[in-house]
Formats: structure tokens, C-alpha cells, sequence
């Protein structure tokens, strides 16, 4: 299979039509087996003979044709955009979110809707109400979580491209269990407007795809200030793919003792091979401390339980058919009880607004660890994708989100992201963003 | 008996857009859910646009109408939530205080903040129209220093009044909401929500007033609770008390940064801020010595006050006042028009007035003119014109036409001088009558007397 790069050229010279490159995708859905794709735009083919007509006539956009599958928490008008959850089962979108316009905009095509976790409440994909979701590039284990179905499509050939969202390493997680590239941007970068909440504070909508180069371009096309927000950054600027070089002459990377100590020792040893490539790359490598990494975890779930106990207020029952705790998983039960037990007014002192200061904190240790280094470099989980099926504790379950939850404490860090995207010409199938 | 009454007071605030969205306020005058989107309407997804900021500026200078002092801290804009079919997020979004320690006649304003209107249900139908979901609000609390219905009822006028002033509200009005608290001696404190009008915060004190005398003369207490105002009986009734209220679970909203508020922004409405309505009285009487009264009704509208002042500039002001208290308010009044919507120009009164003290044309036919003003909407010049109404001052032709309606009506001069006096009235009439109002009375009135009692002789 070629990189994505060359499929472009190949679909703007017309050695192949968007329509062959639908239809193609289409079959392969039709008979998957890792349960990815819960939902297949009906209208695909048909946008794609359009996109065919803009090509011959050499007005096609930066995607031409190229296949997106869309996480079921962002919303495509007309599409099932359910969450995973029995909640949404019968909500049909009425609009289109931000980042799709976007991408319709660009000539993309959205061929599905991406099974998840429900809710987007999950590291394995196993908690979905359509089913668990299968490891494509590793037999028996789980694909990480929450954006299951978009890693799975990626890494199981059902699209070019997909979108996801990550809160707490929804997207960087799956990403890195099914040995494919994904990004979470920076908040604020990319429009949230029609991404359905998990915690809004932390919700950020990014790109999964094979290679670094796809990846990029994706992001490029969803990226930028929107006035319907009125969380939006005003970057100027966003070209990504032109930046790509593999030269890190003057780059100083850094690696945080504390994310070592917190990791299984075969993962440590994968990520020490990777910082010697860096090195050999041109880059310097830095020592970075972040004393206070242990507080990250239990104020990003405070901070998302609450969040989320908020934003699932609307699932009343009245609107939608169910009411979400009547029909809900166990797992956002428990985030719906915890959110509204820390929530009431006499806690809210105690933990929300605490979570809100260790907040602060963590993100001016952070902020002060980047002021002399360009990157930070880590593992995205700290183990090994469990079995499929596999009981574990809900602790140790959150605990995959450990070195994930650090960077999305920070709201502000635009060079994160921008140069990160070096490192990965390496072809390090281990790093996710 | 001490009674303690505090305030809160909703008011719509004027916008063309939402407070959060691009949707039309207008939930009137079209069909329900016409003007929705997913925004307003709570879809799965949506987040707020940035505020309105002119929706905010409106609160700001309300506040400042107050002598209120500006909150210079960005301000949080929280999820207040609850379960209701008319809110479709579970949550109202409201802002926390954008202003504090102001005043108005005397009695302490405590905050004032600004907050979303949710949508309308109907409970018969089950159909909840969204139209008026997102719609900018102003609350204003007081503090608990009003001490009877009457005083509640004079406040909120006055505060209606200073809104009106400030052209930031709805101007159709019937958009105020009322929450009221209130106590008496040795009482719990009760609070009464579902209040949509002065008349009904009025009400619903007096009602509760007796209430609670009554308990406590029957040696029972009052609980501490929250009652609904039922206007269509005119009572109170009960809906939770104290150990049910509910915990709104405040959070700052993730997804609206707080608000800052500039200095320079409020110095900028602190210059364009109209005069507050009980101090332009009080101006009045002092600066253009007109009576209390008149001067109180002036001020009631902010466009009759700024005409009154452009009419003394030329008129004795005594004069303006008297005329625009009684003449321009019958009309304003009998149509049902407030001064700004009448089409009546200070130009015009100016006119008018000045034909009349030269004596070109008579009271009476000033008064006519007036009358027709709000319809003709044209100068009352071009109306006497147009209908010969310039007063007559030749007195060959009023004599005649004096000694015309004597003869024609001599029972009535009979009557007269056998001591009914008012029946030369009608004599008059019929003269004026005759020379279409634009004789002038007095004067016909002095010519009838010296002709009969000349027959007398
Ligand atoms: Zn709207």
C-alpha cells in the first residue's frame, strides 16, 4: 500500500476516481470484522461522483476524495451520531460540526460513523453499547479508547483518514495500541462546535491516520479560529505539511524521568530507542522533572466528572427517548454519580474548585518545562493493551490515561504541537501525540 | 409589625440576536420554534457563540442607571442547573454579578448580572416553543429595605420607568418577571416566584401579608419556603420548603471564557447614560420652578421629558408644562401610545402654542389640532390651513353671526333672562358652531350678554 501522499496524485491525475476509491472502502466495510464502523453514509458514493466532476474540472480541495471516518460523537447531519450509547440511539444529526464543513469544504468524503467508547468514557473500546471493538494490529487485545473505531479503521484499512476526540488521550491512546499516528491538537485549535461533550474543558477534536503526512494535512483542513465558539484560538498560519523535515539540527527534546518511572520497563525501552534516533536526527535530548505528575490524574477526573455530569443534563428522557441513567453503562453511571456527589454546593469548594487550582498548577510546571525545550517526548500508556475482555479495576483503567492527561492540563501551548510533528518523520510507529 | 421585602427583577433585554447564538429574538410575532437553532434549542454538541456583547453593555449601563459599581474582575458566566422541559440543556447559562452596591430611591440595588431566557412550555399541550430560548436577561436584586406593598409596588414602577429611560428593554413591555421575598416580625423568610407584573407583586404581598398575620395570630408559624404566585386567583400557594431546595450545582460554564469588562467601556456608557428619571424631576422643578406633579408626569417618559425641554426653550415653561401634562397625555392615553410612538414633534407643540398666544387661532382649536396630530403626523400650521381654522377677528361678522343664533333660539334667551344663566351657554355653542370654532368664546360670550341684556333695557 502507498503512503497517502501518492494516493492524492493518483486520484487528482485520474488514475483513479473517488468513486472506485468509495466504492473500495464501502466493500471493505460491508465484511469487517473489528466492529469499526457502526454507521455507513448512504450518500457517499454520490458525493464522491461530485468530487469526480471537480476533479476533471480541477477545482477539487486539499482531500479529493479521499475517506474519513467520523468518531459517533461529531455530528453529521443526517448520520447516526449516537455516542455508542443506547441514549442517542435514534438521534440523527441535524447539523454538521464544524471540522466536517470543513473537511466537505476540502473534498473530503465521510464514509461512517466510528464505533467508540460510550460516551467517549473508556481506554479499551470494550465499553460501546454496539459492542466491543477489535484490535486490528494485534489479535485478542484491545484497541485502546475512547475514539476505538477511528484507530480501528485506520489500522484495519476502512478509511484513509479518520477523526476522533481526545480528552484525556482518547485519540493518542487507541493511536498507539493500534500502532498508528494520532494527534491530539492543542485546545482551542480545531472547532468543537458540534463534538458531543465528555468534558469541555478538555474536549479536543484531532486526527488519526497511517502515516505523519496524512495526519498532518487532515488536521490542516480542520485547524483554525471559528467566531461560532467562543473557545477558539487565532492561530494564523496552519500549514503543517510544508513543515515536515526530518532534520532536528537545534531542536531540544525533552524526557521526563517521572513518565519513566510510571512505565512498564518494555515500553521504556522501546521509548529509549526512539530518543536515540532523535538524537542521531540532530536533536539534543533534556532531562525535564514535573513533580507534581502525580496530582494530573485525580484533577482531571475530578475536573471531567463533574464536566460531564453537566453536559449529560440534556439526556432527560424528554428529548431523546431515554433517559441516559436509565440506560447508560456502568461506567458512565459511575462518572454521572461521582460528577453530581462533587458537584453540590457543599463540596463544590473541595473538589471541583480544587481540581480547578491543581489545574493552574500543573499547567505552570508544565508551561515552565517548555520555556527552554522545543518538545516533550514520552510513551502514550504505561502498559500494554490488556486482553479483550480481561477484567480490570476502574483504577486501573484510568490509570492508561496517566501520561496523556499532563499535556491537555494545558490550554496553551501551541509549539507542542507544531513541532512534534518532526519527530514523527521517523517513522516511529511508537509515538502518538 | 415590621415587614421586610426584598426584590428580584428579570427584565428582557433589546437585542436583534441572541445572547448566545445568531437567532432572532423575535418569539412573538412568529410561528413557534421559527427561530431556533441547534444552539438555543441544546443539540448534542452545540456550544454557546460568544456572548452578545451588546447584550452586555445593556447590562452594564442599567447597572450604572443605578449607581451601581462595575465588577472590574472578568466575570464567570455559570450552569446554573435544573430539570424543566422548557430549558433544553439542563442548565440555564448565567453570568455571576457584573455590578454591585447601587441604589435607587433610597433602597439598595445588591447585583445586578445577566442571563439567558429559557424556552416557553405549555403544560396543557406538552409543547415547548424555543423561540424565546437564548433571549438576553437582566436581574437586578435588591436589598431587603422595602417595608410594605405600596413601597414595592411605587419601586418597581420607578424601576420600570428607569428602564424604559434607558432604550436597553423590551418596549413592548409585559416582559418583567418578579421573584419577591418577605418577612414579618418573629417570621420565616418566604419567597414568591411567578410574578409577571407590578400589579402582581403588589398582589401577591398583600395576599401574603395576610397570610402570614393570620398564622401567627392562630399562634402558628410561618415556615421558611418558596410559594408561586397564582395571578389568575390572586394568591400564593405553596412549592417547597426549605429542606427541598434545590442545589443548582453551580459550575463555571467550560465553554464561555469570563467576560472582561473595560474601563474604557464604562466610561464610554457612563457618558452616554440618560438622566435618571427621579433626578430629571426634581431637576424640573428646580430649574424651570413648574409644579411637582406636572413635573413628574413629564419625566415618566424619557423622549416627553427631552420635548418638554425643547418646547420651555421657547414657551413660558409653566405654559408647556400645564399643556403637555394635560393635553399631549389625553391624547398619548386615549390612543394608547407612548410619546415617542405618537408622531407628535416638539415642533410641533411649539407651533401650535405659539398660533395660540398670538390668537390666531382659539383654545379650542389648538386642542382640535392636537387631537389630530397622532393621525396627521404634519405641522399644525399646514392643519389650520388646510381647514380654515385661523381664528376670526373680524367683529362685523361674529355680531352677525351672534344676533343670528339669538334669533333662531329665543326660547333660550327667554330661559336666560328669566335667570338660567347656562343658557346662554348654548347660545354660544350654537355661535361657535356656526363659525366653526374659530370664534373666539370669550369674546362671543361678552357680544351675546351686552345684545340681550341690551333688549332688556
Ligand atoms: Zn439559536
Amino acid at each position: 500500500m502507498g503512503t497517502l501522499d501518492e494516493k492524492l496524485h493518483s486520484l487528482r491525475a485520474g488514475e483513479i476516481s473517488a468513486e472506485q476509491n468509495i466504492q473500495n472502502f464501502l466493500d471493505k466495510i460491508e465484511n469487517e470484522k473489528y466492529n469499526a464502523i457502526l454507521y455507513v453514509n448512504s450518500e457517499a458514493l454520490e458525493e464522491a461522483r461530485n468530487v469526480d466532476r471537480k476533479i476533471k474540472q480541477g477545482r477539487a480541495g486539499k482531500l479529493s476524495g479521499l475517506a474519513i471516518a467520523v468518531k459517533s460523537n461529531i455530528n453529521v447531519k443526517g448520520l447516526k451520531t449516537s455516542c455508542a450509547s443506547k441514549t442517542l440511539e435514534n438521534y440523527s444529526a441535524t447539523y454538521d460540526a464544524t471540522v466536517i464543513e470543513r473537511i466537505r469544504r476540502e473534498d473530503g468524503i465521510v464514509i461512517g460513523m466510528a464505533n467508540m467508547d460510550e460516551f467517549a468514557c473508556g481506554s479499551s473500546g470494550e465499553t460501546s453499547y454496539f459492542g466491543p471493538i477489535l484490535n486490528p494490529a494485534a489479535r485478542g487485545r484491545i484497541p485502546g479508547g475512547s475514539s476505538s473505531g477511528s484507530a480501528a479503521s485506520i489500522a484495519g484499512g476502512l478509511s484513509d483518514l479518520a477523526i476522533g476526540s481526545d480528552t484525556g488521550g482518547s485519540i493518542r491512546n487507541p493511536a498507539s495500541h493500534c500502532g498508528i499516528i494520532g494527534i491530539k491538537p492543542t485546545y482551542g485549535l480545531v472547532p468543537r462546535q458540534g463534538l458531543i461533550d465528555l468534558a469541555m474543558s478538555f474536549d479536543q477534536i484531532g486526527t488519526l491516520g497511517r502515516d505523519v503526512y496524512s495526519t498532518a494535512l487532515l488536521l490542516e483542513v480542520i485547524a483554525g479560529y471559528s467566531k461560532r465558539e467562543a473557545v477558539s484560538r487565532k492561530v494564523e498560519n496552519l500549514d503543517y505539511t510544508s513543515k515536515l523535515t526530518p532534520d532536528l539540527e537545534g531542536y531540544k527534546i525533552g524526557y521526563v524521568t517521572e513518565f519513566e518511572e510510571l512505565t512498564d520497563r518494555r515500553i521504556n525501552s522501546e521509548i529509549k530507542k526512539s530518543l536515540e534516533k532523535l538524537e542521531m536526527q540532530g536533536a539534543e535530548l533534556v532531562e525535564v522533572n514535573l513533580p507534581n505528575l502525580n496530582k494530573a490524574l485525580p484533577t482531571y477526573y475530578l475536573t471531567t466528572f463533574v464536566e460531564f455530569f453537566s453536559a449529560t443534563r440534556k439526556y432527560d428522557g424528554r428529548r431523546y427517548g431515554y433517559k441516559i441513567e436509565d440506560v447508560c453503562g456502568e461506567e458512565i453511571l459511575r462518572r454521572i454519580h461521582i460528577g453530581s456527589y462533587i458537584s453540590q454546593k457543599e463540596y463544590s469548594g473541595k473538589y471541583y474548585r480544587k481540581a480547578l487550582q491543581f489545574r493552574s498548577l500543573i499547567t505552570r510546571e508544565l508551561l515552565e518545562a517548555l520555556r527552554d525545550i522545543d518538545l516533550i517526548a514520552g510513551p502514550t500508556t504505561p502498559k500494554l493493551p490488556h486482553r479483550l475482555g480481561e477484567k480490570i479495576s476502574p483504577l486501573d483503567m484510568y490509570s492508561y490515561d496517566v501520561l496523556t492527561v499532563q499535556a491537555k492540563q494545558v490550554k496553551s501551548e501551541i509549539s507542542l504541537l507544531e513541532y512534534s510533528f518532526r519527530q514523527n518523520l521517523l517513522k516511529n510507529r511508537r509515538f502518538s501525540m | 409589625m415590621k415587614i421586610t421585602i426584598g426584590l428580584e427583577i428579570h427584565e428582557q433585554i433589546a437585542t436583534n440576536t441572541k445572547l448566545f447564538c445568531n437567532c432572532s429574538t423575535s418569539y412573538r410575532e412568529v410561528k413557534p420554534n421559527s427561530n431556533i437553532c441547534e444552539i438555543c434549542t441544546g443539540m448534542p454538541g452545540a456550544k454557546p457563540m460568544p456572548p452578545n456583547r451588546k447584550a452586555i453593555d445593556a447590562a452594564i449601563e442599567i447597572a450604572l442607571m443605578f449607581n451601581c459599581e462595575i465588577i472590574q474582575e472578568p466575570v464567570y458566566i455559570q450552569r446554573k442547573h435544573y430539570s424543566y422541559p422548557d430549558l433544553p440543556s439542563g442548565y440555564q447559562r448565567t453570568s455571576l454579578p457584573i455590578a454591585k452596591n447601587g441604589n435607587l430611591l433610597g433602597i439598595g440595588i445588591w447585583e445586578v448580572h445577566f442571563e439567558e431566557d429559557p424556552g416557553k412550555y405549555d403544560p396543557v399541550t406538552g409543547r415547548v416553543d424555543y423561540n424565546r430560548s437564548g433571549v438576553p436577561l437582566v436581574e437586578i436584586v435588591t436589598a431587603p429595605q422595602l417595608h410594605s406593598p405600596e413601597e414595592a409596588r411605587n419601586f418597581l414602577r420607578e424601576l420600570t420607568k428607569v428602564l424604559q429611560y434607558t432604550g436597553k428593554t423590551r418596549e413592548e413591555g409585559g416582559t418583567m418577571r418578579v421573584d419577591t421575598n418577605i418577612s414579618l416580625e418573629g417570621g420565616a423568610r418566604v419567597e414568591i416566584k411567578n410574578i409577571n407584573s407590578v400589579r402582581g407583586a403588589y398582589k401577591a404581598l398583600l395576599f401574603e401579608i395576610t397570610r402570614q398575620k393570620n398564622l401567627m395570630t392562630h399562634g402558628r408559624s410561618v415556615k421558611r419556603e418558596t410559594r408561586a404566585f397564582i395571578e389568575s386567583q390572586m394568591i400564593t400557594r405553596a412549592m417547597r420548603v426549605k429542606e427541598e431546595a434545590e442545589d443548582y450545582r453551580y459550575i463555571p460554564d467550560p465553554d464561555l471564557p469570563p467576560v472582561a469588562i473595560t474601563n474604557e467601556k464604562i466610561e464610554y456608557i457612563k457618558n452616554i447614560l440618560p438622566e435618571a428619571p427621579h433626578l430629571k424631576e426634581k431637576r424640573f422643578i428646580v430649574e424651570y420652578k413648574i409644579k411637582a406633579d406636572d413635573a413628574k408626569i413629564i419625566a415618566s417618559e424619557l423622549e416627553l421629558a427631552n420635548a418638554f425641554e425643547k418646547v420651555a426653550m421657547v414657551i413660558p415653561a409653566q405654559q408647556a408644562a400645564s399643556w403637555i401634562r394635560d393635553e399631549v397625555r389625553r391624547i398619548l392615553e386615549y390612543n394608547g401610545i407612548s410619546f415617542k410612538n405618537s408622531g407628535i414633534e416638539p415642533d410641533y407643540i411649539i407651533e401650535l402654542l405659539n398660533m395660540m398666544n398670538s390668537g390666531k387661532i382659539t383654545v379650542r382649536t389648538a386642542k382640535k389640532v392636537m387631537e389630530l396630530l397622532p393621525e396627521l403626523r404634519k405641522s399644525p400650521r399646514i392643519i389650520v390651513e388646510e381647514n380654515s381654522w385661523v381664528k376670526i377677528s373680524d367683529e362685523n361678522y361674529v355680531e352677525a353671526a351672534c344676533e343670528d343664533a339669538l334669533k333662531e333660539n329665543p326660547g333660550a334667551v327667554k330661559d336666560y333672562l328669566s335667570g338660567k344663566r347656562e343658557a346662554l351657554n348654548f347660545i354660544v355653542g350654537r355661535v361657535m358652531s356656526k363659525t366653526r370654532g374659530r370664534a373666539d368664546p370669550a369674546r362671543v360670550l361678552e357680544i351675546l350678554r351686552k345684545k340681550v341684556e341690551g333688549v332688556m333695557k
